[in-house]
């Protein structure tokens, strides 16, 4: 039989949470994923010593795309900013063509337990904002069904965006 | 209007001309001319544009919109100036046009673009095209007026077979009398209703080639005004400007039909006249049978 005293709630000392140390942030480029060294960077600019058809954005090391990797930036209206190299030929489009179209031109949520788009749309607006953390989110391209892809979703900047990194 | 060579525009970017050269394949952008000796001559605000959005920017191509959408904003100013009477802001939203561009691209991008979104908008036969028709055929002879007097050899006749100023095709035809005149070409420009006496206006002008532009006047008046001057001066190549391509009965065999696009026909008309064809027969002497008239009946 619980007790009136024992449904109180009291307040409790308890030990500190383990602050969680902060992911480290990197440097890539939005075309062509390379990593640059932040000291070999000309002073002034943010073009892409390596293919020069990209800008150098950060975002946490462990979502950072590989060199040569699929990625998309978007803003917080859900439209494209950037396409990598890959996601171009893997989406069968071209940067210049698909900047400024909305997200899901090219990619569609493709998640069995996902009913539409919010969930997509959700964490790429939250990324947008500049919130830290990682969301993934199943995604096929727009034309195409029976492909799944991971797409890891979070923020990147120096303007705040979220770049999806297709895995 | 201030132009950088290849290696200032890229070191105002901060990359390299190999860079600035692979961003105008890629992405179209900065557009940049040609001096004569063939050498790419970017234009001062378009660069300036490049460099303010890439700071922010999230990729080449947002950049690049970016920079094209604030150029683009001077158009919709002299829209707005035009729609709503004001011939000084007019002047004004042109004058910010010609900072960052050339006059030729200036008059293509911003200018022609407008009237075709008044004429879209309020019609040809309102007072808004009205005003916008007789302000922008009021630039552009201002601005043939002070051309610099021509530098090639070569003349054209344009016979305008507009109807008038508040003809959609009239500012067209004066971009393109405007684009020769700044190429260095001897424009002489006159209606095709003027037929007595045409020849010897093109006897007294050498004409090389002759241009019919505008698609009011019917095929039996041009072809008069097109006759009178091969009477004088012989036979001589035709081009054909906004004729109308969906005419029934233009047969332009053995004519030029140019772009429709000012910048395209001043280029095509400049191959034209540089074509040996037309150089080795000025009009003086070129009296061969004749050939636009059978073409242009």
């Amino acid at each position: 039989m619980r007790t009136a005293r024992a449904g109180r709630p009291a307040l409790r000392l308890v030990a500190p949470l383990e602050s969680e140390a902060p992911a480290p942030l990197v440097l890539f480029c939005s075309h062509c994923g390379t990593r640059p060294v932040p000291s070999a960077l000309p002073t002034g600019s943010r073009v892409c010593g390596s293919c020069g058809l990209g800008l150098i954005l950060e975002s946490r090391a462990d979502v950072a795309p590989d060199v040569g990797g699929a990625f998309l930036v978007l803003d917080r209206s859900l439209a494209v900013c950037a396409v990598s190299r890959a996601a171009e030929e893997l989406l069968d489009t071209s940067e210049p063509d698909a900047v400024n179209r909305h997200v899901t031109d090219l990619l569609m949520p493709a998640g069995a337990e996902e009913t539409g788009g919010e969930s997509l749309s959700a964490s790429v607006v939250w990324a947008a904002r500049g919130d830290g953390g990682i969301r993934t989110a199943v995604v096929r391209p727009a034309n195409t069904f029976g492909i799944r892809l991971t797409a890891r979703i979070a923020s990147c900047g120096p303007s705040p965006a979220a770049l999806l990194v297709l895995d | 209007m201030r132009y950088l060579k290849t290696s200032e525009a890229a070191a105002l970017l901060n990359v390299s001309p190999n860079t600035l050269r692979a961003w105008e394949r890629r992405f179209g952008f900065p557009k940049p001319q040609r001096s004569p000796g063939k050498h790419r001559l970017f234009t001062h605000g378009e660069v300036a544009a490049l460099r303010d959005a890439l700071q922010e920017g999230l990729s080449i191509s947002s950049a690049i919109s970016r920079a094209r959408e604030g150029l683009a904003a001077d158009a919709n100013s002299l829209v707005g100036a035009l729609a709503s009477y004001e011939s000084e802001r007019a002047d004004t939203a042109i004058e910010a046009a010609l900072a960052l561009r050339s006059v030729e691209r200036s008059v293509e991008e911003v200018l022609l673009p407008t009237l075709d979104e008044i004429s879209r908008r309020y019609g040809v036969e309102s007072a808004a095209w009205a005003f916008a028709a007789h302000w922008a055929t009021d630039w552009l002879r201002r601005a043939i007026r002070l051309t610099p007097p021509p530098i090639r050899l070569v003349s054209i006749v344009i016979g305008d077979a507009s109807r008038d100023e508040l003809d959609r095709d009239a500012p067209y035809i004066r971009a393109l009398e405007l684009f020769c005149v700044r190429a260095g070409i001897k424009v002489l420009s006159l209606s095709a209703r003027g037929v007595a006496g045409i020849g010897d206006a093109a006897t007294v002008h050498r004409t090389n080639l002759v241009v019919v532009a505008g698609g009011h006047l019917d095929d039996d008046t041009v072809a008069r005004w097109a006759y009178a001057i091969r009477l004088a001066v012989g036979a001589m190549p035709l081009a054909i400007y906004r004729r109308g391509a969906e005419r029934p009965r233009v047969r332009p065999t053995g004519t030029t039909v140019l772009p429709s696009g000012a910048g395209d026909a001043q280029r095509t008309l400049l191959e034209l006249l540089e074509s040996d064809q037309v150089a080795a027969h000025p009009s003086a002497e070129y009296r061969s049978p004749p050939r636009f008239a059978r073409g242009n009946r």
